[in-house]
């Protein structure tokens, strides 16, 4: 086995997890100016409800679409039930009902599913593929090719098409792209969805690769929002970030050691952040 | 005049009837308190969960048979979401309420946070291998400890002619203790130990496997506990790596099983107590005590018991003898009740003066999973 072999394996692994949650963070952030915290309760929703009806004898596709849909619609009622009627309020105050809306999933999963870790069969379940001296199974290639490319798609659908300027512009100046006929809260919703099926999508890739329990949203938001911040909350920048992070991760683990890992990750979080508003105060960038 | 006269007998006969009713109702709500502090939500649930079941099975048990000299027990739970801050604040309030035992059930950073509040009582009971209380204290380990538990594996891997073994562990609290006793351990018994940590939140073990699983090792050793454990078992798979795997005596649960049963490598191997296999229980007592511990729980939770929730039962046993002593908040006389006579139970503990773990290497088996159900392991190919 060659662990630069594997490192590399399990870091593209890693950084597509990190590119799937970030672009969904950044997505809602650009259209809305909100910090959605309960954005990777999408994942767990996903992986608890496909798992529990995997449990009830439904087949995995259908259990798995089903289970989607139900993400899909926590992540859009959100909005439109707990966002869109406060938009007036401080967005600081809008953000921590994002929280508090991650707390209540957390307290449903519990009651739906108990504490104890689930998850269901992969989707391709054949054996690891086998490259020079490192494995990944079949699911974990599906992750990544999944993983950056649709990130690369919205990345380069946010900033290079009609459509997607539109998206953006709803969040720089609402009252302005409303002016130009830009359906904002059409533009917010469709933002919402698109950031809910990128959580759900990385969960049906990721989880039979793992587990889920009750309290795996969190740690995914703030995976996403690593690769978010680091970016700069950037649509593509995204894309980097989260490949960049994985490997580095891998790398830091495989040759340094798992107790590197996030104090190494967040000094680097801590560099950009402070490189970012040394461009912000002296000119030459502008703000997220 | 007459009207004072009248009241005063009146005014005398209310007092002792409030009097009367005052005692009657102090007798009757006399109960043994006893605390529990467990993680029933966040990391470490799986484990708080599975000790709360057994407390409250014996709790209901014994209520319903009248409770322990006329009194019934009364059973506080506190979550502490395995946070030592929030554990301390559990212990304190119960300590203030009167328990008279702590039924210790969380991990290692909260255990290690409440011994300070104990040192004048009352009993904690601890069921995790990671603790070690000292001597002089009121606390008491009804767990072997995790030395024990890796000179276990230490002598399977002896047994099988083997010097070689690759170790993944968590960088938690637990992690470290495990590390400690392996690099003691395996030091002594000269078996070369590779090791590689894993972050808690780690969603691939794979370059951890990579690092210690070559094809010179020819076991390796998880000692991983919770969902991390599954993440561990799924990359084994995913390298396809043919060496048995031994997993931590914290994951050898039902919910486990069922995770695992179609990803698990060739061999699956655990750590656990003997009475999680009551055939393989020297002492007859003991061995019938597990069986009818294991018949219980799972006619009363439709699911097999495993060796944390024995654990709970051997913590319950002894918290059962301390309230049969004459007088169990006299905590000094209970510390040499319990260093002095073995305690009946799925396991008997044996305290003594100058160490309160109740059990030994002796009560640890190696297990294998087979067919679903927990086996004594076969050697190593």
């Amino acid at each position: 086995m060659n662990l630069f072999t594997q490192a590399i394996m399990s870091g593209l692994m890693i950084g597509a997890v990190y590119t799937f949650l970030g672009i969904g963070l950044v997505l809602v952030y650009r259209t809305s100016r909100i910090l959605n915290l309960a954005h990777g309760e999408t994942f767990a929703i996903t992986g608890v409800a496909a798992a529990l009806l995997v449990g009830a004898g439904l087949p995995l596709i259908a259990a798995m679409a089903i289970a989607i849909l139900i993400a899909l619609a926590f992540a859009t009622g959100l909005h439109r039930f707990l966002l869109r009627p406060r938009a007036e309020w401080p967005a600081g105050t809008l953000i921590l009902i994002t929280l508090g809306a991650a707390f209540v999933v957390r307290g449903v999963l519990i009651l739906v599913a108990g504490t104890d870790p689930v998850s269901f069969p992969a989707i391709f379940p054949e054996a690891p593929i086998r490259f020079a001296g490192g494995a990944i199974p079949p699911q974990g290639v599906a992750l990544i090719v999944l993983g950056f490319g649709v990130s690369a798609a919205i990345g380069l659908f946010l900033s290079t098409t009609r459509a997607g300027k539109q998206l953006l512009a709803a969040a720089e100046n609402p009252y302005a792209a409303e002016l130009l006929g830009v359906n904002v809260e059409r533009a917010r919703l469709t933002a919402y969805a698109i950031g809910g099926l990128l959580g759900a999508l990385a969960g049906v890739l990721l989880i039979p690769l793992i587990a889920v329990d009750f309290q795996s949203g969190l740690a995914m938001t703030l995976r996403g929002f690593i690769a978010a911040a680091i970016s700069g909350m950037s649509p593509v920048g995204v894309l980097f970030s989260g490949l960049g992070l994985g490997l580095f991760e891998a790398m830091v683990g495989a040759y340094l050691g798992a107790l590197y890992q996030d104090p190494v990750m967040f000094c680097i979080l801590i560099l950009v952040a402070l490189w970012q508003s040394r461009k912000i105060r002296f000119g030459g960038g502008r703000r997220a | 005049m007459k009207t004072i006269a009248l009241a005063q007998p009146l005014v005398v006969a209310a007092a002792c009837l409030m009097l009367a009713s005052g005692q009657a109702s102090a007798q009757s709500e006399q109960v043994w308190k006893i605390g529990e502090v467990a993680p029933l939500t966040g990391p470490a649930a799986t484990v708080g969960t599975r000790l709360n079941k057994v407390a409250k099975m014996w709790v209901e048990d014994v209520n319903a048979s009248g409770g322990i000299a006329g009194r019934k027990i009364e059973l506080t739970t506190c979550n502490d979401e395995n946070r030592p801050e929030k554990a301390v604040a559990c212990a304190r309030d119960m300590i203030d309420k009167g328990a008279v035992i702590i039924l210790g059930n969380s991990l290692t950073a909260s255990l290690r946070a409440i011994q300070p509040l104990v040192r004048r009582g009352p009993i904690l009971l601890i069921p995790s291998p990671n603790v070690v209380p000292t001597a002089d204290s009121y606390g008491f380990q009804v767990s072997p400890a995790d030395s024990h538990i890796t000179e276990a594996v230490a002598a399977y891997l002896k047994a099988n002619g083997l010097s070689q073994i690759g170790m993944v562990a968590a960088t938690d609290a637990s992690g470290e203790v495990g590390v400690a006793s392996a690099r003691k351990i395996f030091g002594e018994n000269r078996i070369e130990l590779r090791l590689a940590r894993i972050d808690l939140r780690a969603t691939d073990a794979s370059t951890q496997l990579a690092t210690v699983a070559g094809s010179d090792i020819k076991v390796v050793y998880s000692s991983y506990t919770g969902a991390g454990a599954i993440t561990v078992v799924k990359s084994f798979k995913n390298l396809g790596l043919q060496q048995p795997l031994i997993v931590s005596y914290g994951n050898m649960s039902e919910a486990f099983v069922q995770l695992v049963k179609d990803v698990k490598p060739p061999r699956l191997l655990g750590t656990s107590v003997a009475g999680i296999v009551p055939d393989l229980v020297a002492d007859a007592g003991d061995r019938e005590r597990s069986r009818a511990f294991l018949e219980k729980y799972s006619k009363r939770y439709s699911e097999r018991a495993d060796m944390i929730n024995l654990l709970g039962a051997a913590a319950v046993d002894v918290a059962e003898a301390i309230l049969k002593t004459p007088k169990p908040d006299d905590y000094e006389a209970v510390k040499k009740y319990l260093e002095s006579t073995p305690i009946p139970s799925v396991h008997t503990q044996r305290f003594s003066a100058t160490n309160h773990v109740g059990l030994d290497v002796s009560s640890v088996i190696i297990v294998e999973l087979k067919d679903g159900v927990w086996v004594k392991a076969d050697p190593v190919k």
